[in-house]
């Protein structure tokens, strides 16, 4: 009769019902490229959502390939990488770009087009999936207000400073009104007023509702802001705490 | 649907302008090929005119000497009457002939010199038709044997044989250089398009990072193709329209009395297969090429 009262035996934990409402889930997750490298082990992280996360670590930990996986760029090789509930391995390819809407994506060298001016480069992500130009419309508008770059909507990139540049591409993650910002090291080629700004930015996103997955090398933000930090080393999880970029003892 | 097509529309049009020399390139190629599919089909069905044209006619024509007594021409025409192969036997006169020549002359617009010399130099000649084309029996024999009255016999069935090898022979040239210049046009057309795909690399990135469909990237480039199709079909098409009148005094020259030509059939047979043909080639060039860019 005792043996009722007694807790139950440790397991490793399977994806738990709440994970499916997190916004990103990781269960086991490895990765091994045709060649033979393993980029990454054994992975297991449960972003809520809402939650805002850095990704830290070396280059070559494996922060590029774990984003290429919840973009489905790649497909794990084993485990499970669920987004918003959904399982991208056993994702339909037609599916994909439907996905993908629900993913606001951020680079490092900004991705946008010469060639378009600002408005036109956050309204090509609707134009491509099908939104109609007086649905599209509203929706650019609201998104520039959001970043701050209503005044400079009608010039191209060329003319934006690379904070700009990048406001510009955080509106364009924005359109779709994406479950999470996956940004990749968006502060790497910035100076380091502009990179706050860049980060008061994502907080202010995160603040709206927004999950942000967030990896960067600067230590300096991440050790700043006291948040969640994920540290991925040789493939593998090593920290997953809240503090700095460095491990504090 | 709309803005699909607006966007693939808009987006192949200036895809063409910004690689303006390639795609010249490809549309100059395509009129090739468009041509050399439009010239063999117009000579084919010459041709083909011809033949039902000549089998049609008499099947055994024996032209006879000047002045030949006419109780003896009577006499021969009996003769072959009273064959059991022969259905009609008719009489031409060289008067008659001289008449039919000039009428003949007339319809090609060329000038009679007959006229010139004052001299008859066509023979009267007497016209078989058979019960059935090809079974001669002994006409031929019977024709030739009277001696001073036939000068020449002519079966028309040799006529017809030689007029079927050249067809035969014309269409196959005719397809394997299509086939080869063919394969070279849509050679082309996979370039410029992998050249026009490559142009836009990071706009095709883009799309897909933001959620863009297949169909959202692949469309614009297929019409981009289809394009170049449908602009060298129309060149195409405007070069044959000013070519059209020369092309038929050409090929009446050829089948000699037959006014074979542009007629009504020919034309639309003709725009159909220049504007299908040159759409399918654009299509699967341009659909071959982005292929390779969406299978990942």
């Amino acid at each position: 009769m005792t043996a009722t009262l007694e807790p139950p035996a440790v397991t490793p934990r399977p994806p738990e019902p709440d994970a499916l409402r997190a916004s990103l889930v990781l269960h086991d997750v490895s990765m091994v490229y045709p060649n033979g490298k393993r980029a990454l082990v054994d992975v297991d992280l449960v972003v809520p959502r809402g939650d805002f996360v850095f990704l830290v670590g070396p280059s070559g930990a494996g922060k590029t390939t774990l984003i290429k996986l919840l973009i489905r760029d790649e497909v794990a090789t084993t485990g499970a990488v669920l987004l918003a509930g959904q399982d991208l391995a056993h994702l339909p390819r037609r599916q994909v770009p439907l996905m993908r809407r629900r993913i606001g994506i951020v680079f490092q060298d900004f991705k946008l087009l010469p060639s378009k001016t600002v408005r036109e480069n956050v309204a090509f992500a609707l134009e491509v999936t099908g939104t109609p130009r007086q649905q599209a419309a509203p929706v650019v508008e609201r998104v520039l207000a959001l970043v701050g770059l209503t005044g400079q909507a009608a010039q191209r990139p060329a003319q934006l400073s690379g904070g700009e540049q990048q406001r510009t591409a955080i509106a364009r993650a924005m359109v779709h009104d994406p479950e999470i910002i996956i940004a990749d090291e968006p502060t790497g080629n910035l100076d380091p007023l502009i990179s706050w700004e860049i980060l008061q930015l994502l907080l202010r996103i995160n603040e709206l509702g927004t999950t942000v997955l967030m990896a960067t090398h600067n230590a300096e933000v991440v050790t700043a802001l006291r948040r969640r930090v994920v540290a991925l080393e040789e493939g593998r999880v090593v920290r997953d705490e809240v503090g700095g970029y460095h491990r504090e003892y | 649907m709309l803005t699909f097509t607006a966007f693939s529309v808009r987006r192949a049009l200036q895809g063409l302008w910004r690689n303006r020399v390639m795609s010249l390139a490809a549309t100059v190629t395509m009129v090739l090929m468009l041509l050399l599919l439009a010239g063999l089909l117009i000579v084919l069905s010459g041709l083909q005119a011809g033949l039902s044209f000549v089998e049609q006619k008499v099947d055994v024509q024996a032209y006879l000497y000047d002045g030949v007594p006419p109780d003896r021409v009577q006499a021969l025409i009996g003769q072959v009457q009273a064959l059991p192969e022969v259905s009609a036997v008719t009489y031409t006169t060289k008067d008659q002939a001289l008449a039919d020549w000039q009428a003949t002359l007339r319809a090609r617009g060329q000038q009679d010199f007959t006229a010139v010399t004052g001299t008859n130099p066509i023979p009267a000649s007497i016209n078989v038709k058979l019960r059935e084309p090809g079974v001669y029996g002994t006409v031929v024999d019977v024709l030739k044997a009277s001696t001073g009255v036939v000068q020449r016999v002519d079966e028309t069935q040799q006529v017809v044989d030689a007029l079927i090898t050249i067809t035969n022979v014309l269409r196959t040239i005719g397809l394997i250089m299509l086939v080869m210049v063919g394969l070279t046009v849509l050679f082309i057309v996979v370039n410029t398009i992998r050249m026009a795909v490559m142009a836009r690399a990071d706009e095709i990135e883009i799309m897909r990072l933001v959620g863009a469909s297949d169909a959202f990237i692949r469309w614009p480039f297929i019409f981009e193709g289809l394009f170049v199709g449908l602009i060298g079909a129309a060149l195409t098409l405007v070069l044959l329209g000013l070519a059209a009148g020369p092309i038929s005094q050409f090929t009446t020259a050829i089948v000699a009395q037959v006014p074979v030509g542009f007629d009504q059939q020919l034309g639309l047979e003709l725009v159909g297969l220049v504007v299908g043909a040159g759409v399918l080639m654009g299509g699967i060039g341009a659909w071959i090429s982005v292929r390779s860019y969406l299978i990942r």
